[in-house]
């Protein structure tokens, strides 16, 4: 379902925007294109601020709902660009009316920004989820608290920094996100797969890499999600 | 909170039994409207359904049609919590 909440602006002209998926550290001063993989085919390249750059492409300005097919073109940009780069995570719907105001943004966060570099440096983060079937007898809190304990302490020795997230659901045991050091990603998800074999009746949900999105958190100008325009 | 208004109002001799009834009848409707569209609680229900097709136990169509009444279900309370429906103009003063 396409749900767009497009700016009603009457005699005005459609704006091109500059829309912002994430940050990377800047080793080359030059324009990079990754190709016509942005919202509505546009290319995605980056700019310079200083010694980071933010990968934007320009994009009619609006408001970005939460939309799955969307949110999907922006975490494919982010995982093209993860290849390569360490990524400051920047949440999906970040657009700016004009370059100058995306500077101005940039200005704003540009220190908080230089802090979360080095969290972010050469990591990624990786989800777990652990869901009891529905044809299994539910667990009291001694059992979820005893298989969620297993889940973080084997984890955690795998990791550098770990978040529990909000259990959505009654049949949620664990929510977890996990820091974890690029090079060591296998012996995660091997530690995950052991895991997987010793509580076989549960279902778990293992999944990234993602940018890391619960161990970053920057806003600029107030606005969790619509940032500075 | 209604209550400790009431019993003040009790204590210094005012009480309008009518409009004692509609307002209370408004704040039953208003918690009512609150419980029912909680918009944290529709996300967690949006991302509930997204987890049982990712894991098998709804099919596409079936996940397609909750998912979307859910979003249109947080789009109303999102709109009933900006209006604040339970709220009303004092016009007693």
């Amino acid at each position: 379902m396409v749900r767009r909440i497009r700016k009603v602006e009457k005699d005005v002209p459609e704006t091109l925007g500059k829309y912002v998926y994430c940050v990377i550290p800047s080793p080359i001063k030059e324009r990079k294109s990754f190709g016509n993989i942005g919202f509505d085919a546009s290319e995605v390249y980056t700019m310079d601020y200083r010694d980071l750059s933010p990968v934007v492409s320009d994009v009619t300005y609006r408001d970005y709902a939460v939309d799955e097919q969307e949110v999907e073109i922006h975490r494919n940009v982010v995982e093209q660009i993860m290849r390569e780069y360490s990524v400051i995570p920047v949440a999906y719907g970040m657009a700016f009316k004009s370059k100058k105001l995306l500077q101005i943004a940039m200005s704003a966060g540009y220190q908080a920004m230089q802090k979360a570099l080095p969290i972010v440096d050469g990591k990624v983060e990786l989800g777990v989820k652990v869901f009891l079937p529905k044809d299994l007898e539910p667990m009291n809190s001694a059992q979820r608290e005893d298989c969620s304990a297993d889940f973080l302490q084997s984890l955690l020795a795998v990791s550098s920094d770990s978040k529990k997230l909000k259990l959505f659901s009654e049949r949620l045991i664990i929510n977890s996100t996990f820091l974890v050091d690029k090079s060591t990603m296998d012996e995660f998800s091997s530690q995950v797969g052991k895991l997987q074999e010793k509580y076989h009746e549960m279902k778990v949900q293992y999944s990234g890499p993602w940018p890391a999105y619960n161990f970053v958190d920057i806003h600029i100008l107030g606005g969790k999600r619509r940032g500075f325009r | 909170m209604f209550i400790i208004d009431d019993i003040i109002l009790r204590s210094i001799g005012i009480s309008l039994p009518g409009l004692d009834m509609i307002w209370t009848l408004e704040q039953i409707q208003k918690f009512a409207l609150k419980g029912y569209y909680n918009p944290e609680k529709i996300r967690d229900q949006i991302k509930e359904t997204r987890l049982l097709y990712e894991f098998g136990e709804l099919d596409r169509q079936e996940y397609e049609q909750m998912n979307s009444q859910l979003l249109h279900k947080l789009d109303v309370a999102q709109k009933v919590l900006e209006m604040d429906l339970g709220s009303r103009m004092d016009i007693l003063g």
